[in-house]
C-alpha cells in the first residue's frame, strides 16, 4: 500500500478537472469576499486616503470614530430601527401565518397569502415610491384621518414620524415573507399530532398552543437569527428615505459608514467603523443564539 | 368530541386579519397603479383612487421619453440578466464540485465557501468600493456584474440538489468514458435545472432591487440602475434639475415599470420562491 500522502496527492491529480471547474469560484470568493473584507479590516488602522500610500495609524481612528457624536447618534438609530423592525417582523409574520392556517378556504388563503408577500418583491425605492402616495398630503391615510374631523398632516416632512415610518414600511414589505417561512413549517407539521391532540379532547385554540407553537420552535430560532443578523446592517431604506430634515432619526450605522467611506473619502475612518459594526453585529447574533438555545436544539 | 374548530371570537380575528392584510397590502398598489393611468390633473386629485377618472398613458409616455427611464431599465435588464446567468453558472460549478464526496480536501474547499457567508457584505461596501477601484470597475457595467457573480449561499443550494442525484449514474457515464465535464455538463446540469431555477430566479431579484452595490460602485448617471434613478425622481429630481413639476402620474408610471418585472416573474415562477425561501430556512 502506498503512503497515505502520496495516495490522496494521486486521488488529487486524477480530480484536476474538478479543482479546475472550482477555480473561477474559488478565485470569486478570493478576490471580491475575502480580499475586500482583509483590507478593511487594514484600512481601518491607516489614514484616511482611498488611493496611493497609506501610513499606519495605529488606533487613531477607531478613536476619531467613537468620539465623534454621528457615530454615537447613528448607533442609537440603529438599535432603535433596527430592534424594533426584528420585534414586529417577528410577531407580526408569526401571527400572520397561524391566522393563515386557521382559513380552511384554499383559494382565501393562497390570496392573502400571495398579497402579502408582493411587497417583499419590490425594491426600497418602489416601496418608498407606493408610500409616498399612501401617505401624501392628499393620499388614502389623510383621507381617511379626515373622515375621524383631523388636518391632514404631510407625514413625510415631519420629523417626529420619519422612524415610524421607516419601521412601518419595513413591516409593510417584509411580514409576508417571513410568514411563508413559518407557514412551511406548518405545513411540515405530521398530522398525527393534531389527530392525537383531538382525541384527547384538545379544543383547535389548545391544539394551536400545544403543538403548532411547540413545533414552530427550531422555525422560530431560525428567523430570529436571521433577524438577528440584520438588525445593525440596515441601509436600503435609509439611503433611499434620507433627506436633510431627517437624517438625524434615521441615519443608521450603515448610512454613516456609506456617507464618510464613498461621500466624503475618510476610508480610513468608515472601515474603523465598519469593523466596530461587525464586531457589534457578531456579539449581537451571538448573545440571541444563546437566548434562544439556538445550537443546542 | 368536541368540534375542531376556534370559537367565534378568534375566527373573527382570524377573518379580520385576513381583511385587514388584503387591504393594508392590496389597496396601495392598486392606488399606485390607478395613478399612473391617470391624465396629470386627475392624478393629483386627493383620495383614495383605486380607478383612473380620466384613463390615460401620458405619465408612462412622459417618465419613458422625457426622463429617458428607458435608460436605466435597460441597464438593469443587461445587468441583471448577465449577472444572474453568470451567477447561476459558478453556483453550479461550485455546487457540483463541492458535492463529489470522492474528491480531496472537499471539506476544507467547503468551509472556505461557508466562511464568505459570514463576511456582511453591507459592511465591506468601503472596501469593496476601493477593491474595484484598485481593478478599474468603479463606473462600468462590468463592475455591476462581476461583484455578486458568486454567493455561498447558491453554491450550497445547488451543492446539496447535486448531492440528491445517485453518484452510479456518473460512474456509468465515466466507464463509458465520459469526461468530467462532460458529466457535469450533459448528465448532472441538466437534472438540475429546477435548482437552478431557484437560484437564478432569487439572484434575478436581488440584483434588479439592488441599491446599496451600485450607488458603491457607480455614480454616473448615464450607467445606473432602475432603483436608483426611480429614488431620484421621487425625491430630489424637482430640487436639483430645476425642470418643471413631475407629476403623480408620472412618478407613479415609473414605479409600476420598476415594479412589474418582478410581479410577472413571480406569476410565473411562484413555485421557485417558495423553495428559496425553504432552503433559506435551512439551519447550517
Amino acid at each position: 500500500m502506498p503512503p497515505k500522502g502520496q495516495s490522496t496527492f494521486a486521488a488529487a491529480l486524477r480530480h484536476r478537472s474538478l479543482y479546475l471547474m472550482f477555480l473561477p469560484v474559488a478565485l470569486y470568493f478570493l478576490l471580491f469576499s475575502y480580499y475586500p473584507f482583509f483590507k478593511g479590516i487594514l484600512m481601518s488602522f491607516q489614514a484616511n486616503r482611498l488611493i496611493g500610500p497609506r501610513p499606519f495609524v495605529g488606533l487613531a481612528n477607531y478613536r476619531e470614530v467613537i468620539a465623534d457624536p454621528d457615530f454615537i447618534r447613528s448607533i442609537f438609530n440603529s438599535l432603535v430601527i433596527g430592534l424594533a423592525d426584528m420585534g414586529l417582523y417577528f410577531i407580526l409574520s408569526l401571527f400572520l401565518a397561524l391566522c393563515l392556517a386557521e382559513l380552511t378556504k384554499r383559494s382565501v388563503r393562497r390570496t392573502v397569502q400571495t398579497v402579502s408577500y408582493l411587497p417583499y418583491l419590490f425594491s426600497w425605492s418602489v416601496i418608498a415610491g407606493i408610500w409616498v402616495l399612501v401617505f401624501d398630503q392628499r393620499g388614502i391615510v389623510n383621507t381617511i384621518v379626515g373622515l375621524f374631523g383631523a388636518e391632514p398632516t404631510f407625514f413625510l416632512a415631519e420629523p417626529g414620524m420619519a422612524r415610524p415610518l421607516i419601521i412601518g414600511m419595513g413591516a409593510w414589505r417584509s411580514i409576508g415573507y417571513f410568514a411563508v417561512l413559518f407557514v412551511v413549517a406548518i405545513n411540515d407539521i405530521d398530522p398525527t399530532l393534531y389527530e392525537a391532540a383531538r382525541i384527547d379532547g384538545a379544543s383547535r385554540l389548545r391544539q394551536i398552543a400545544s403543538v403548532t407553537i411547540p413545533s414552530l420552535r427550531p422555525t422560530m430560532n431560525v428567523v430570529i437569527v436571521l433577524l438577528a443578523m440584520g438588525v445593525l446592517t440596515h441601509f436600503d431604506e435609509m439611503f433611499v428615505m434620507q433627506n436633510a430634515a431627517n437624517k438625524t432619526r434615521i441615519g443608521t450605522l450603515l448610512l454613516y459608514i456609506f456617507d464618510m467611506g464613498i461621500t466624503k473619502f475618510k476610508a480610513g475612518f468608515a472601515t474603523a467603523g465598519a469593523t466596530l459594526v461587525m464586531a457589534g453585529t457578531l456579539l449581537l447574533v451571538s448573545l440571541v443564539r444563546k437566548a434562544v438555545k439556538y445550537d443546542e436544539a | 368530541m368536541k368540534p375542531d374548530r376556534l370559537p367565534i371570537v378568534l375566527r373573527a380575528l382570524v377573518w379580520t386579519t385576513a381583511v385587514v392584510v388584503v387591504l393594508v397590502m392590496g389597496l396601495p398598489m392598486l392606488n399606485v397603479l390607478a395613478v399612473s393611468f391617470s391624465t396629470p390633473a386627475s392624478s393629483e386629485n386627493p383620495g383614495l383612487v383605486l380607478f383612473p377618472s380620466d384613463f390615460s398613458v401620458e405619465g408612462y409616455s412622459f417618465v419613458w421619453n422625457t426622463i429617458d427611464i428607458w435608460r436605466p431599465f435597460l441597464n438593469t435588464v443587461f445587468v441583471s440578466v448577465m449577472g444572474t446567468i453568470i451567477h447561476a453558472l459558478l453556483a453550479a460549478l461550485g455546487g457540483y464540485v463541492l458535492s463529489r464526496s470522492d474528491l480531496p480536501c472537499r471539506k476544507a474547499l467547503t468551509t472556505f465557501v461557508l466562511l464568505t457567508m459570514m463576511i456582511p457584505n453591507e459592511l465591506t461596501l468601503v472596501s469593496i468600493y476601493a477593491v474595484n477601484k484598485q481593478f478599474g470597475l468603479i463606473n462600468s457595467y462590468a463592475g455591476l456584474i462581476i461583484n455578486g457573480a458568486a454567493s455561498g449561499f447558491s453554491v450550497l443550494l445547488m451543492r446539496n440538489y447535486f448531492s440528491c442525484i445517485p453518484s452510479s449514474l456518473s460512474e456509468a457515464a465515466r466507464i463509458d468514458g465520459c469526461s468530467e465535464t462532460g458529466i457535469f455538463w450533459r448528465i448532472f446540469l441538466p437534472l438540475s435545472k429546477p435548482g437552478l431555477a431557484t437560484v437564478a430566479t432569487l439572484e434575478l431579484i436581488r440584483r434588479w432591487n439592488n441599491i446599496a452595490m451600485t450607488v458603491t460602485l457607480v455614480s454616473d448617471m448615464a450607467k445606473t440602475t432602475l432603483p436608483v434613478v426611480l429614488r431620484w425622481l421621487l425625491f430630489e429630481m424637482s430640487s436639483t434639475s430645476g425642470t418643471a413639476y413631475v407629476y403623480a402620474n408620472a412618478r407613479m408610471a415609473a414605479v409600476v415599470i420598476s415594479a412589474i418585472p418582478l410581479v410577472l416573474l413571480y406569476a410565473f415562477a411562484q413555485r421557485f420562491f417558495v423553495a428559496g425561501a425553504l432552503s433559506g430556512s435551512i439551519k447550517g
